[in-house]
């Protein structure tokens, strides 16, 4: 629809959400986990990162150039995360067609970010994973964690990241490692599943949408991840996390559309 | 920079009340009377007399707007589909008090005769849809707003401070309007409608987001549907009704608050609804800091508009820098290339500001997206009758894609109002 916008003058009296500031958001987020990264495995991992963000800003530009759009530059986010959890031993021209599938059929195709049904970055992941027998995506770990703390703060502070999704996964997640190894074992799930938490599993296009279905978005996460784990011990696979992710954004509109039905249901008994 | 850098230049208003500045030209607007076709009963250039019927609603002839000053009727412009746009009165200089009417007010027939004749009826809209009530429509209950919407609003306990007998008089008479309560929607303190009888009740809402919206009392004490309407009505209308019952003066005068920026010194006005604001601020308005030109808001910053004249609903003149002097200011080239050229809507993104941002126990991502595709059926279903603009200001603005979220709801009301 056309001539919906809001008038001009009342968004610039007061400062709200753009895209382009979701994107800012995000990129600022996403730079203490990036750098972390580069600091701990080298100049290789540079090389991923560039493959990466060469590939992802290519695409979106072909796409914007198409279809008559200025550049959102939302492609990079996706980059950084690919550059997160894909390890400098995977073969360039992968990482090239991985990023390539991710933002292409994770974003773009459906319109661009914020259109699409699934997070292109875990997209990007899992095709890596599935399509070249023997790759594995690097294991988190505690300096990771820690990188990633601010930046979550600063998405769930912005409304980027649900408390609801973080929580109900959390408590799954905790519950499961609990159970195998005691309380001695929770540092090491933490470790292992915090950047993929905020950044795969929290993606606010990819989830729930309604408050109720956020909890319940969360808690499928969460049980996803145990359900697909490969590693034996306390530590999480992040591959499980990938597609946990993939197969709960799946379930987001079913979810929604239960959450809905249950608000309606209860607003009528409360209205008569 | 994001949405919680930004740093507030207004200062808080002077709560003391001032005679505003003599205004030589008035309005009533068609902006503020969604869905109502005028009947003219007077023409470009005749003279009309202070409580003068000059248009009346074409579905309903016993709905009547008056002048609320004596003067010459300048101009009369018409908008789409045979709407008001503006009817422009010149005041004259000379205006002499009218003589107290007399009016039968003991019966509840009396009383709405009477406020419909008096012109009153506009005060009153109706949940669900936002309107100006029929004539024959006995609300369930009525809501008198007794809140301010923002910090810099007037306070309502010191624009009634004086008022007090009026407005308990007019507390009365809406008693007779309604067989349900009358509910008197106030922050926390006193209760200023304590011991007026069991059907006058004080209701208390914290201050916070939203808390001084006549729906968010609605959503919480008196959720309406499709079956179910009640009414709101302002505090300062109700005072203004007391007056008449009490007195027979019909009293026009309302008091708004100077707020803003560019506001030299944000106090509480005492002027006439519907004034011009160019004569109104001629003296208050502060240079601006960039050289940049003023921008007049006729209500707050956030859910008001850019207008000349002060709207009959609105409390607030909100004098701030006009916008587009702000793509003038340095930017770095970063923000330059990020910042969203397309006159197209953006994409929605679900995020949690929205939740905060919406004030009534609804799934807001749901309802945006319906909205936004018209879709009124899902839209009716997930509350959107409980809704008017207003409340869906905050939304807009928290919202990625950039949409008027309010004028999706008011093409969403009115296509379910057709259908009723």
């Amino acid at each position: 629809m056309t001539g919906w916008l809001l008038d001009p003058q009342r968004t610039r009296q007061r400062t709200g959400w753009t895209p382009a500031r979701v994107t800012l958001a995000q990129l600022v987020a996403l730079a203490g986990p990036v750098a972390v990264t580069l600091v701990e495995r080298g100049t290789p991992q540079i090389a991923v990162l560039m493959t990466a963000l060469v590939t992802c800003l290519i695409w979106e530009l072909t796409f914007d150039l198409i279809r008559g759009r200025s550049l959102s530059w939302h492609t990079a986010t996706v980059a950084l995360i690919l550059a997160v959890l894909v390890p400098a031993s995977v073969p360039l021209w992968q990482i090239a067609m991985a990023a390539s599938f991710g933002v292409v059929f994770g974003e773009l195709v459906f319109g661009g970010r914020g259109y699409g049904i699934v997070s292109g970055a875990a997209a990007g992941a899992g095709f890596l994973v599935f399509s070249f027998i023997g790759t594995t995506l690097s294991l988190s770990n505690e300096a990771l964690a820690l990188a990633t703390l601010p930046g979550a703060l600063l998405l769930l502070r912005g409304g980027l990241v649900s408390w609801g999704v973080l929580v109900s996964a959390a408590v799954v997640l905790a519950a499961s490692g609990f159970a195998q190894t005691g309380a001695g074992g929770l540092p090491t799930v933490a470790a292992s599943v915090a950047f993929g938490l905020v950044f795969l599993i929290g993606d606010p296009v990819a989830g729930a949408s309604t408050n109720l279905g956020r909890w319940v978005f969360g808690a499928l996460a969460g049980v996803l991840i145990v359900l697909f784990d490969t590693v034996a011990g306390p530590a999480i696979a992040t591959a499980a996390i990938v597609f946990a992710s993939l197969l709960a954004s799946i379930f987001a509109p079913l979810i929604d559309h239960m959450a809905v039905a249950m608000v309606i249901r209860l607003r009528r008994r409360r209205h008569g | 920079m994001l949405p919680w850098f930004r740093i507030d230049r207004t200062r808080l208003t002077e709560q003391t009340i001032h005679d505003g500045p003599s205004v030589e030209r008035i309005a009533l607007l068609g902006a503020d009377l969604p869905g109502l076709r005028p009947k003219l009963r007077c023409g470009q250039g005749d003279r009309v007399e202070r409580g003068q019927v000059v248009f009346h609603d074409r579905a309903h002839p016993d709905v009547v707007l008056v002048s609320p000053v004596s003067g010459v009727v300048e101009s009369i412009t018409l908008g789409p589909r045979r709407s008001l746009s503006a009817l422009v009165i010149r005041s004259e200089n000379a205006q002499h008090d009218p003589d107290p009417l007399v009016i039968a007010k003991s019966t509840p027939a009396e009383m709405r005769s009477a406020l419909l004749a008096q012109g009153f009826w506009p005060a009153f809209l109706t949940r669900p849809f936002g309107r100006i009530p029929a004539p024959d429509a006995v609300p369930e209950a009525i809501f008198v707003t007794v809140t301010a919407d923002n910090p810099y609003a007037p306070d309502p306990r010191v624009v009634l401070g004086d008022q007090l007998e009026m407005f308990t008089a007019g507390l009365k008479a809406m008693t007779l309007l309604t067989s349900g309560k009358v509910h008197v929607c106030q922050s926390p303190g006193a209760d200023i409608a304590a011991g007026l009888g069991a059907r006058i009740r004080g209701s208390f809402f914290p201050a916070g987001r939203s808390s001084g919206f006549a729906s968010t009392h609605i959503h919480h004490s008196h959720p309406v549907d499709a079956s179910r309407s009640v009414w709101s009505i302002g505090y300062q209308d109700v005072a203004a009704i007391g007056k008449l019952v009490a007195t027979g003066v019909h009293d026009f005068s309302r008091i708004v608050a100077f707020t803003g920026p560019r506001a030299k010194q944000p106090r509480l006005i005492r002027t006439v609804a519907g004034a011009s604001l160019p004569d109104l601020i001629r003296h208050e308005a502060l240079p601006g800091s960039h050289g940049s030109p003023l921008c007049v808001f006729s209500g707050s910053a956030a859910r008001g508009r850019e207008s000349s004249w002060l709207g009959r609903y609105h409390q607030q003149v909100s004098l701030l820098d006009d916008a587009s002097s702000h793509g003038k200011l340095p930017e770095s080239v970063v923000m330059a290339r990020l910042r969203r050229t397309s006159s197209q809507l953006a994409p929605l993104i679900p995020t949690t500001a929205l939740e905060r941002a919406l004030a009534f126990d609804i799934p807001v991502v749901p309802l945006l997206r319906a909205l936004s595709v018209g879709d009124a059926e899902t839209a009716k279903r997930l509350g959107c009758l409980e809704m008017v603009e207003e409340d869906l200001a905050e939304v807009s603005l928290a919202c990625t894609s950039g949409a008027d979220y309010g004028r999706m709801l008011r093409h969403v009301l009115d296509e379910l109002a057709e259908d009723a």
